[in-house]
């Protein structure tokens, strides 16, 4: 398998090289990675990919990451059912 | 309504409901995990003094205490929402809402993955979700293992897997690439390690490294490391070996390895195939900050703290009102730390209600907490005492602005 095949978002099935390639031509911050690509958007929330999305942006365009969180959270931080969501315990 | 709502029911978050409870305020925990503890549970180490640290009775202990002081304990709830309203915060959970004046976020700390090519296959797992499944759970994660990442906690947990009678193979490094960080790197890697060879057992190791103090010595240690490994708590640790892929078809079924130099590059020739049932990666941890962003927090990026902490002062108040944090969501450090900073946010939580009798038990409280620091004999990273100082002058920036 090439390395640069690897999955790094599994809830929306990107690659490095996805990644690296959308950040190298675009040279973007993460959250214009995460909007292009929808790495970080899947059901998990980005909770595994968060920060490798952010390693990848530093790779490829050399931003280093600064005090504000570069890519925000949104509730609900866990997945939920709709009936939850919805105002009923669960 | 509670005056206290705690999230997270760990070292940190225990210890502050018991400080807040003893002064006479009204707690309520909740914890996503079904039982209390949090990472506690997992943990079973010797100290260098020979005395064993045992988690789950240390959980057992805490998770007793709390409740004889009347603390109410919610496990297997998740919160997924908080918010600020009408001078009270507010959480949304898997079990509906609860509302309190006081809040404390101890969400503790994640892991960090370190992609490697196979690492979506079934019987790929965090090092930590092994460590759970072996203490916790005590179930037996697989027959032979590789793990990929070396540090601390990677070393740590694969002896706990080792005195459960689980056969770890090796202990090797990640491929290079633009996700390993210095995790890739054996320089890195050996730097990292002589932080705790004082821990060893072997007195060659003890005293291997009082003699590498210098780059250059670490360097020839790199360049000169046995390809056979060396063997630190018994663990097979190869510094020059790194993971290519994981390779199976429907499961593990091994790791196809190669040797590599000392900046982490594959030498030619040099490949092998480990045969392993099991594979578990050890990326570190970062804290668990996530419910904090949502409240409004500013946040400092520290490194040597493990990456984005919420800003708080030595009271472990953010500067949102009522807002606390304590434990490893402020900076990866052990279990005792985050129980002594848990006992200062519950005692400052009793002070803002005015219900703390005595002062200078607070101010013990925070004295308490320097002294478990310095007194670590595992040292998560070398700048954690100017991490700390950096949090603090920006929550004090924050606050006076």
């Amino acid at each position: 398998m090439d390395a640069q095949q690897v999955i790094i978002c599994r809830c929306e099935e990107v690659s490095l090289e996805e990644l690296l390639s959308t950040a190298r031509e675009y040279q973007c911050t993460a959250r214009e990675l995460k909007l292009r690509t929808r790495a970080g958007m899947g059901c998990c929330g980005g909770r595994t990919c968060r920060i490798l999305i952010e390693q990848i942006v530093e790779q490829a365009t050399g931003q280093v990451p600064t005090h504000t969180v570069s890519l925000g959270y949104q509730p609900p931080v866990r997945p939920i059912s709709f009936q939850t969501l919805g105002g009923k315990s669960s | 309504m509670n005056d206290v709502l705690v999230i997270g029911a760990g070292p940190a978050g225990l210890s502050a409901a018991i400080a807040a409870a003893r002064q006479g305020l009204s707690v309520k925990i909740v914890d996503e995990f079904y039982r209390p503890g949090g990472r506690l549970l997992g943990q079973l180490h010797e100290e260098p003094d020979g005395v064993w640290w045992n988690g789950l009775a240390e959980a057992a202990r805490l998770d007793q205490e709390a409740r004889a002081l009347g603390v109410n304990i919610s496990c297997g709830v998740s919160v997924y929402d908080i918010a600020r309203c009408d001078d009270r915060w507010r959480i949304s959970t898997t079990e509906g809402e609860w509302e309190s004046s006081l809040l404390l976020i101890a969400t503790g700390a994640s892991e960090a993955a370190v992609p490697v090519p196979g690492w979506t296959l079934p019987g790929v797992m965090s090092i930590g979700a092994a460590q759970v499944m072996t203490n916790v759970q005590r179930v037996r994660v697989g027959k032979k293992g590789v793990v990929i990442g070396v540090n601390i906690l990677s070393v740590a947990i694969a002896r706990e897997l080792q005195l459960a009678g689980v056969h770890v193979e090796q202990l090797i490094l990640p491929p290079l690439s633009e996700v390993s960080g210095k995790a890739g790197r054996p320089h890195e890697i050996m730097r990292s390690l002589l932080r705790v060879a004082h821990l060893a057992p072997s007195p060659v190791i003890r005293l291997g490294s009082k003699l590498m103090g210098s780059a250059w010595m670490q360097r020839l240690a790199v360049a000169f490391f046995p390809s056979k490994g060396v063997r630190m708590w018994d663990m097979p640790i190869h510094l020059r070996t790194a993971a290519l892929e994981i390779v199976g078809t429907s499961q593990v079924e091994g790791v196809r390895t190669a040797r590599v130099t000392p900046e982490g590059l594959p030498i030619p020739g040099t490949e092998q195939l480990i045969p392993a049932d099991f594979v578990c990666i050890a990326g570190g941890l970062s804290p668990l900050a996530e419910l904090a962003a949502i409240a409004g927090c500013p946040f400092a990026y520290v490194p040597a703290l493990g990456g984005h902490v919420p800003l708080h002062d030595e009271y472990m108040k953010t500067p949102l009102p009522g807002l606390y944090v304590a434990g490893n969501i402020t900076g990866i450090e052990s279990a005792r730390v985050a129980m002594s900073q848990g006992t200062v946010a519950g005692l400052s939580m009793a002070q803002a209600s005015g219900l703390l009798a005595d002062d200078s038990l607070l101010s013990q409280a925070q004295l308490q907490v320097k002294r478990v620091r310095q007194n670590a004999t595992i040292q998560f990273h070398p700048d954690i005492a100017a991490g700390r100082e950096l949090v603090g002058q920006m929550a004090a920036a924050w606050t006076a602005r």
